[in-house]
C-alpha cells in the first residue's frame, strides 16, 4: 500500500526539488501544498501520513503546523525540510513533534538515509 | 523609454527559493553572532522601477526612521551589479547594545556605526555570497558604509540620482522573538543585471 505523502512548500520549485529526491524505490501517494493551511487540511483529510514540511511560509508557516498537529492530535510523522539552519530552529521543530530535520538544498542521500533511520524506508 | 522588464513565476518562484536558502544561511550567522534566534519570514521578489523604490520601501519597511548602511556588489565574471542596504529601525541599537552586553560607557555613535557595520558584513557576506554560489557567480564587495542614523525610510536615496530605470529589488528581514531587534536587507539589481539574472534563473530551472 502507497504511503500517503504530503510535500508542504511555498516555492513550486523547492516541492519539485523534493519530489525528485525522493527514493524512486519508495512506494508512496504524493500530495502537494503551497502553504501550511491547505498542508494541515489535506493532513486532516489523510493526505498526510508522513510530511515533509517547509518552515518559513505565507499564510500559516511550519511551526504553525507543527502546533495544529499538536493540538489536534493528529497522526502524522512530520520531517521538516527548511533552509533555516539555525540550531535552534532544529531544536524548535523537534520540540514541536518532528521526527526529523533536513536542511535545504535537499540531498537526496540525506534523504534515503534519514527515511530509513526512521523505518520509514527499508 | 525601453520597455521593461518582467519575471515569469517560475523565475520569481525559483529566484524566491535561491534567496530563501542564502537567508537562512545568513540568519545563522547572524543568530550565532548574537547567541539568539532569528525568525525568519518569506523573501520578496519585485521588478521596480526607480520611481517606485522609495515608496516600496515604505511599504516594506514603514514610514519610519531608521539608519542604514550599503553596500555595493559586481562580478566580474557575470555582468551583474547591485547594492545591498541593510535598514536598522530607529530602536534597534539600544536593543543590540544589550544584546550584545555592553557596557554603558561603552555606548556610543562609533560603537553603534561599528556594530551596525559588522551586521552589515555578517549578513551580506552570507546572504549574498549564498545567493551567488547558486547562480555561479563569483562576487566582488566594496566596504560597507554608513548611509545614516536616525533618517526617514523616504530619504534613503536621492530619486533623481539613481542611474537607472528598472531594478530587481529583494527585500528579506531578520528579527527577534521580543522584536526587539528588526531589520531588513534589500538588494537592489539594476539594468542589464535583471536579464543576466534572469537568464541564471532559467538554466538552473532547466538542470532540475
Amino acid at each position: 500500500m502507497a504511503i500517503p505523502l504530503l510535500i508542504c512548500d511555498d516555492s513550486a520549485m523547492s516541492r519539485k526539488m523534493v519530489k525528485r529526491s525522493l527514493p524512486p524505490e519508495w512506494d508512496v501517494e504524493v500530495t502537494m501544498a503551497g502553504n501550511g493551511i491547505e498542508g494541515l487540511e489535506a493532513i486532516r483529510s489523510g493526505k498526510g501520513e508522513v510530511v515533509f514540511l517547509d518552515l518559513t511560509m505565507p499564510e500559516l508557516d511550519g511551526y504553525g503546523v507543527l502546533e495544529s498537529i499538536k493540538t489536534e492530535s493528529l497522526k502524522c510523522l512530520v520531517i521538516v525540510i527548511s533552509a533555516d539552519i539555525q540550531p535552534e530552529a532544529q531544536e524548535r521543530v523537534l520540540g514541536l513533534g518532528a521526527l526529523a530535520f533536513i536542511k535545504k538544498p535537499i540531498n537526496s542521500d540525506k534523504l534515503k538515509t534519514t527515511l530509513k533511520e526512521y523505518g520509514l524506508l527499508d | 523609454m525601453t520597455e521593461l522588464a518582467q519575471l515569469s513565476e517560475d523565475q520569481r518562484d525559483c529566484l524566491q527559493e535561491l534567496v530563501n536558502v542564502a537567508m537562512g544561511q545568513a540568519g545563522d550567522s547572524l543568530a550565532r553572532f548574537l547567541e539568539v534566534f532569528v525568525h525568519l519570514s518569506v523573501p520578496r521578489i519585485k521588478l521596480v522601477a526607480s520611481d517606485e523604490v522609495l515608496p516600496e520601501m515604505i511599504q516594506l519597511i514603514g514610514n519610519i526612521d531608521v539608519s542604514a548602511v550599503r553596500q555595493g556588489f559586481y562580478s566580474t565574471s557575470q555582468q551583474v551589479r547591485g547594492e545591498a542596504i541593510v535598514v536598522f529601525s530607529k530602536t534597534s541599537f539600544d536593543e543590540l547594545a544589550e544584546i550584545m552586553a555592553y557596557e554603558p560607557d561603552e555606548v556610543n555613535e562609533q560603537s553603534e556605526q561599528e556594530l551596525l557595520l559588522d551586521i552589515t558584513n555578517i549578513l551580506n557576506g552570507a546572504c549574498l555570497s549564498g545567493l551567488a554560489e547558486q547562480l555561479g557567480y563569483e562576487l566582488n564587495y566594496s566596504p560597507p558604509s554608513l548611509i545614516g542614523t536616525e533618517l526617514n525610510v523616504g530619504r534613503l536615496f536621492d530619486k533623481e540620482q539613481l542611474s537607472w530605470s528598472q531594478a530587481l529589488l529583494i527585500e528579506i528581514n531578520y528579527r527577534l522573538d521580543n522584536e526587539s531587534f528588526k531589520c531588513n536587507l534589500l538588494m537592489l539589481m539594476p539594468g542589464e543585471s535583471i536579464e543576466v539574472i534572469k537568464q541564471s534563473v532559467d538554466e538552473f530551472l532547466e538542470d532540475l
